[in-house]
């Protein structure tokens, strides 16, 4: 089985190494490449001022207290937020070949974890390769094989938790009743912990007011205390290795890390026999169900749960123009895609007015820190959201093929495309600066008045759609023009040469931005100027210079649809996508 | 209903379909066969407006599909071997955001009988992940037949299909054709040639090699009289 995997290891690297080096004939995959060495150079071994490598001491006892503090919160995220695909989810070549090999399911979920070495360890390898400046002592060598321990538990306990979760989910426990049983635990845990703390605070808060070393100090030696130190043995274990000095308290420490590491590794091995038993009550299901439908039978209702689709956020008319039906369909992708993102936006919205709400006589500070916060959060929405909504061109030219088997010019499906995403960062943005403004209502702010509160509320909410879809239609015709140089749909494509397409395609977006940006600023500063010459006042000139950019920047977006229409008409997606 | 006249598509110096020219009336179905490579594809990409030809016309119910490529396509439909489904939308809203780029006004009318007829009503408000492959297949078929097209492609019609799946699907064609629709049929499955087409076009290396039905392809070649279509097809590809 070692040998299996080794072999398959081995021969994957070499062969998927030969086709990367290969398609360097490509002019495009060579600039990339030699960029992404470039990159890398700058990140490991660009030559630094100061000490050579930061992080050849980390700090002892506050050390392992912020990795325990670290690792914990990497562990509580993935209980709460984690779903229920595996580390461990198999290809469908490995499906294949693995489970009708004759090999029994440890041998498979070794073979699994062999395989998965290999990136652990690069991971770990390159991690400390950059934060050691590129030099390699000794005492890296610790780190390394430290954090590739840490990894490869880490990987064992999700793996773990996402069988838990599958479980759950085949027993019928929704995703959100799952959740809310976690944070339940998890605050009865707090509770304890913090019910244990309660007498020692003292001690840790008067150490933390004479430095933060001595406070981590302080704190570390109460997580090895009574039954703290129990609870949190394991995860001390697991990171002191990485933490040791040398490479002989290196070796002393590693028997309670490989202890730590067993025993996730037992656990999941019991875990992947209870999965069996939940995957052979599947199969049994669909049997029965399989023998309904031969029957003539309908299967019972059990027997047909299905998970259902969140509902519908409008319902499409039967006529109007084609754009619309796209952008539609791009609003419930991005509805329907939006998993926990959407819920735990909107318990921390209401959880942040209650705490302004619970301030009292204090709220008007509250209230700044709310709306300073909702601004930055409408910024950050117009700036990174295009980024991180790609229900667009980026993610629909994985079916490129059936948009071009559709009666539209192409202009309107590029439309449609961009204003999905658009509308619904608009929708975003527009809230929160909304939100900004009802808040500011009730506090006083001298030196900037109601009035002149709300010319900035218009100007910014004029300017924010036409910013979106600039950015937007960037992102958009990067992927349409160069589609070989942009991840279409979720994956993302690995690699060094990948890395420097990336940063080219950065450098060519933010200067077609800055392109785009000058005249729409040239015509906001003239529309500003001409309003100051009329008499308008102050923060009020701002709208109609919102008003010359926003029509600039449409202009602009008008004239990138109708060629990025062409493109898209005069593409051949077996020539873009192969195949 | 579909005319080709001197279809050519190159891809650099490769040839991928070589002055190709035949037509389509309605209620035909032609069968479009050849081995792995000969061109079929690309050419049904090409009749669909997917690739761009290198050289030729085509048009679809009158309807030159270069110069009015919107006029063309609101005429055809298309089913590839592989249903294409969008991950977030329901089967339902897949009919309804076909019907409203097709520019179906009674859409709503139709869905629900389109629904019944796929047996796919119970499935309205599943997501395609939630499907069979079979069903998949159907729901992009309703897509398709939504609109009620002139002209019909299908790209290896059967793949993934049971044996009630298979004889539906074969229905659905005939079904379609008799109510004269122009069908193009793409397969490596013979005997659903022999059973559903009425003509036969043979691809080889991206030209034509025969046309027509099958008794006029094995009468042109006296050799090959009282063969199977297997053996008629082996021989005149030369595979």
């Amino acid at each position: 089985m070692i040998s299996a995997a080794l072999y398959l290891s081995r021969r994957s690297l070499a062969n998927a190494t030969r086709r990367r080096l290969a398609r360097l004939r490509q002019p495009k995959y060579l600039i990339g490449f030699a960029l992404g060495v470039l990159y890398y150079y700058w990140l490991i071994a660009r030559p630094r001022s100061g000490a050579a490598g930061g992080a050849a001491g980390l700090p002892g006892a506050g050390g392992e207290v912020l990795a325990i503090l670290g690792l914990t919160t990497f562990l509580l995220m993935n209980w709460v937020f984690g779903s229920s695909r595996s580390p461990f989810a198999f290809t469908p070549a490995e499906t294949h070949y693995l489970f009708t090999a004759p090999l029994t399911r440890r041998q498979v979920l070794d073979f699994k974890l062999l395989r998965s070495q290999l990136p652990l360890f690069l991971s770990s390898l390159l991690s400390v390769l950059i934060f050691s400046g590129g030099h390699f002592t000794p005492s890296r060598i610790v780190r390394v094989l430290g954090l590739w321990l840490v990894f490869s538990a880490l990987q064992m306990h999700y793996g773990v938790a996402a069988l838990v979760r599958q479980s759950l989910e085949e027993h019928g426990v929704t995703a959100v009743r799952r959740r809310l049983g976690v944070i339940t635990v998890l605050t009865g845990v707090a509770v304890a912990v913090a019910l244990i703390l309660r007498r020692q605070l003292p001690e840790v808060q008067a150490a933390f007011a004479a430095g933060p070393a001595a406070g981590l100090d302080a704190l570390g030696a109460i997580l090895h205390r009574g039954v703290l130190g129990v609870i949190v043995w394991p995860l001390s274990a697991l990171v002191r290795p990485l933490l040791a000095p040398d490479l002989a308290t290196f070796a002393a420490r590693l028997p309670a890390a490989f202890l730590v590491v067993g025993l996730h590794y037992v656990w999941l091995v019991r875990s992947s026999l209870a999965f069996e038993e939940v995957a052979v009550e599947s199969a049994e299901r669909m049997a029965r169900r399989i023998a309904a439908w031969r029957s003539g039978r309908r299967p019972p209702p059990s027997e047909r749960r299905s998970k259902g689709a969140r509902r519908s956020l409008g319902r499409l008319a039967p006529v109007g123009s084609p754009a619309r039906a796209i952008a539609w369909k791009n609003v419930q992708a991005e509805w329907r895609g939006s998993g926990v993102r959407l819920p735990v936006i909107i318990v921390l919205g209401v959880a942040a007015v209650a705490w302004v709400a619970s301030l009292g006589a204090a709220a008007g500070t509250g209230i700044q820190v709310l709306a300073t916060l909702l601004l930055v959060f409408a910024g950050m929405a117009v700036v990174f959201g295009p980024y991180i909504l790609r229900n667009d061109l980026r993610a629909d030219l994985l079916l490129w093929d059936l948009l071009k088997s559709y009666p539209l010019r192409g202009a309107d499906l590029v439309a449609g495309e961009v204003l999905g995403p658009v509308a619904v960062l608009t929708g975003v943005a527009w809230g929160c600066l909304l939100a900004a403004f009802a808040a500011s209502l009730a506090i006083d702010l001298p030196g900037f008045p109601v009035l002149d509160r709300l010319a900035a509320l218009l100007a910014t909410a004029i300017a924010a759609p036409a910013f979106l879809v600039v950015i937007t239609l960037i992102q958009n015709a990067a992927a349409l023009v160069f589609p070989a140089w942009v991840t279409l749909g979720p994956g993302r494509a690995a690699g060094v040469e990948m890395i420097g397409q990336r940063m080219l395609t950065m450098i060519g977006s933010l200067l077609l931005m800055l392109l785009a940006f000058l005249p729409a600023a040239v015509v906001a500063a003239v529309a500003v100027a001409i309003a100051g010459v009329a008499g308008v006042d102050g923060v009020w000139r701002a709208v109609p210079g919102a008003i010359g950019l926003t029509v600039t920047l449409g202009f602009e977006g008008m004239l990138a649809v109708a060629w990025l229409g062409r493109v898209f008409e005069r593409s051949d997606p077996a020539a873009e996508l192969g195949g | 209903m579909i005319e080709v006249r001197g279809l050519t598509k190159l891809y650099g110096s490769l040839v991928a379909v070589e002055d190709l020219s035949f037509s389509v009336a309605p209620g035909e179905v032609l069968g479009l066969v050849g081995p792995n490579g000969a061109g079929k594809t690309t050419t049904l990409r090409s009749l669909v407006g997917i690739v761009r030809p290198t050289r030729g016309t085509i048009s679809i119910g009158g309807r030159d599909l270069d110069r009015d490529p919107v006029g063309a396509k609101r005429q055809l439909a298309f089913m590839p071997d592989e249903p294409r489904l969008f991950e977030y939308l329901t089967v339902e809203e897949h009919l309804r955001f076909t019907g409203r780029l097709y520019g179906v006004r009674d859409s709503d009318g139709r869905i629900p009988a389109l629904l019944r007829e796929l047996e796919l009503a119970e499935k309205a408000g599943a997501l395609p992940d939630e499907l069979s492959r079979g069903m998949k297949q159907k729901l992009a078929i309703a897509c398709g037949l939504l609109h009620e097209p002139k002209a019909l492609l299908f790209d290896e019609p059967l793949t993934g299909l049971d044996p009630a799946g298979m004889r539906r699907m074969k229905q659905t064609i005939v079904e379609r054709a008799r109510q004269g629709a122009a069908v193009i049929l793409s397969s490596h499955l013979l005997h659903l040639v022999e059973e559903v087409c009425t003509r036969v076009l043979v691809i080889h290396r991206g030209r034509l090699v025969a046309i027509g039905t099958i008794a006029e392809i094995v009468g042109s070649r006296p050799d090959l009289q009282g063969r199977s279509l297997e053996e008629v097809f082996l021989a005149l590809t030369g595979t």
